[in-house]
């Protein structure tokens, strides 16, 4: 299901939200909007509020003041309703893997929106042939190991593709191939039209992956910028190396991501056929 | 004799085809941080696991070889009780290590001091220690389960820092950190190290463990493909065509390599941000 790119899919409006029996408030006036094909960084420190803002999204936590629109849904919408329009990556895979098998998990989520079982396989096959782990279709997912795990949960939100993803800390603990898989996964969807909200302490996912990015710090949001601009910033995830290559050899790219800083080191030699 | 030794280690989870660890022999010494690299599934989590005395007894599967931990076998009921305080196993699953009885996280980080019945004052001075090494102090009196991931992650790592564990076994134990929180793990790694622990870490960070690893292991299908210098082994391509890859400068250069075939990309690569300016100018 793809909406079109100036769609809105995601509004914050004025959040706060303090968790029962604390003193400090979670999130303190945050105002937010995610539009289709957008990809959108939520950066800062540990203990934010970054995660919690993605679970009042879902539903999962409720009490905030303020508005919090996800879709067209009424603001009171069950869980169950919101996942036809968001799919929701936990920080820890194993949070939301609980079938017997790789597939059965991958299938949970179309099954539950009413597919039928071709659609369901057809979708669940996809999902596991995006990420890579179509092998792993039989196997148990405990089985597996901790990067291909969460992939594995990943394929499960990518299953019923939804028009906004929410993903936290996608790429975390994973090895190189795996951040790759991930990188082009959220690519792919907000080139087909999906929004996606990711919390993330990688820079160099954030840099390839996404376009915008929010610093959020002690449940307030001081700033709002281009992820190239963010990053490096006070609770922001630290530039790439390509990034800091790029500064460091005066490239001319316009966004140092890999491939345009390949491009541009590449570029700055004489050309092999020319070059006497 | 080393930290932590291995020898001739096989090991095979319950109903898989293939062994997860195929003759692993190498040693840890003390003062020494040793990195673990390989792709997913090349057995790093496991032979931590081992080295821990938690697999098979937790996770099932069958061992073959030998494990010493500080002389002692962390697989009996002798050398756990011997090595009681001595081992810190850190995974990414913070929750899985939280005790679940502490109201709070100063009673958290003393958990472990307090069941080997450090007196009070001990206890205090070692908590309040290493909680403001993580830089918790202000969750002090929080409660550990409604804490953020990130923030959990720190709570765990302090319990095990109260300890003034020996021996380290980190599989992936700052995945959640922010930036500064990761070059806080650093710099403990570092530290712990040089006041004479043992450090066996597995990694995904390439370049992170950079400048923090004396030593690498590279693990490919559960058997030993490099042992030796990290910036050996990253300059070159063998752990790109044996699984994980290595720095992202490295695979800059490589894509360049490819691409241009210049001379002045090919092997041995440079490593970090300030060789390849220099280099690649």
């Amino acid at each position: 299901m793809a909406v079109s790119a100036s769609k809105r899919v995601l509004r914050f409006a004025g959040v706060r939200f303090r968790y029962p029996g604390t003193d400090a408030a979670a999130l303190d006036g945050v105002t937010l909007d995610v539009g289709g094909g957008e990809g959108i960084g939520l950066f800062g420190p540990n203990g934010a509020g970054k995660t919690t803002l993605l679970r009042l999204a879902m539903g999962l936590i409720r009490g905030a003041a303020g508005t919090v629109e996800l879709g067209d849904l009424e603001p009171g919408a069950d869980p169950e309703d919101r996942a036809r329009v968001a799919g929701y990556l936990f920080q820890q895979p194993e949070a939301q893997l609980f079938e017997r098998t790789v597939e059965r998990d991958v299938a949970f989520g179309p099954r539950c929106l009413g597919w039928n079982e071709t659609e369901v396989a057809e979708a669940t096959r996809k999902a596991l042939e995006e990420v890579g782990l179509s092998r792993a279709a039989e196997e148990h997912p405990y089985n597996l190991s901790a990067p291909h795990r969460r992939l594995v949960a990943l394929a499960a939100v990518l299953a019923p593709d939804p028009p906004l993803l929410l993903l936290d800390e996608p790429t975390a603990g994973l090895d190189r191939g795996s951040r790759a898989v991930v990188r082009d996964a959220v690519l792919r969807r907000r080139a087909s039209g999906s929004a996606v909200l990711a919390v993330t302490h990688d820079g160099e996912f954030a840099l390839e992956a996404l376009d915008r990015g929010v610093i959020l710090e002690r449940g307030r949001i001081t700033a709002s910028a281009t992820v190239a601009e963010l990053l490096g910033r006070q609770g922001a995830p630290t530039p790439p190396p390509a990034a800091l290559l790029t500064r460091q050899l005066g490239l001319t790219v316009a966004v140092p991501r890999f491939e345009s800083v390949v491009s541009a080191l590449v570029g700055s030699l004489p050309h092999p056929h020319t070059a006497h | 004799m080393s930290a932590v030794e291995l020898r001739g280690l096989n090991f095979r989870y319950a109903a898989a085809l293939t062994d997860a660890l195929a003759g692993v022999t190498f040693s840890v010494d003390a003062g020494e941080i040793c990195w673990l690299y390989g792709a997913p599934g090349a057995g790093a989590s496991t032979l931590l696991l081992a080295a821990a005395g938690l697999a098979p007894r937790f996770t099932g599967g069958t061992i073959e070889g030998d494990v010493r931990v500080l002389g002692d076998d962390p697989r009996t009921a002798e050398g756990r009780h011997r090595l009681r305080g001595q081992i810190a196993h850190l995974g990414a699953v913070p929750d899985l290590q939280l005790s679940g009885v502490a109201e709070n996280v100063f009673e958290e980080i003393a958990f472990g001091p307090a069941n080997l019945r450090w007196p009070l004052d001990r206890i205090d001075a070692a908590v309040r220690e290493a909680a403001g090494r993580l830089e918790i102090t202000h969750l002090l009196t929080r409660s550990p389960l409604h804490l953020s991931g990130g923030e959990k992650q720190r709570v765990v790592f302090a319990s095990l820092l109260a300890l003034g564990p020996p021996v380290w076994l980190l599989d992936e134990a700052d995945s959640a950190l922010d930036a500064e929180g990761r070059g806080i793990v650093a710099e403990l790694m570092l530290a712990e190290r040089n006041r004479g622990a043992a450090i066996l870490v597995a990694a995904e960070d390439a370049d992170a463990m950079l400048g923090v690893a004396d030593r690498v292991v590279l693990l490919d299908r559960g058997v030993i493909a490099f042992e030796g210098n990290p910036r050996e082994l990253l300059s070159h391509d063998l752990a790109w065509e044996r699984g994980p890859g290595g720095t992202s400068i490295a695979g800059l250069g490589r894509a360049a390599h490819a691409r241009s075939n210049a001379a002045r990309f090919a092997p041995p690569y440079p490593l970090g941000v300030s060789e390849a300016a220099a280099r690649w100018r």
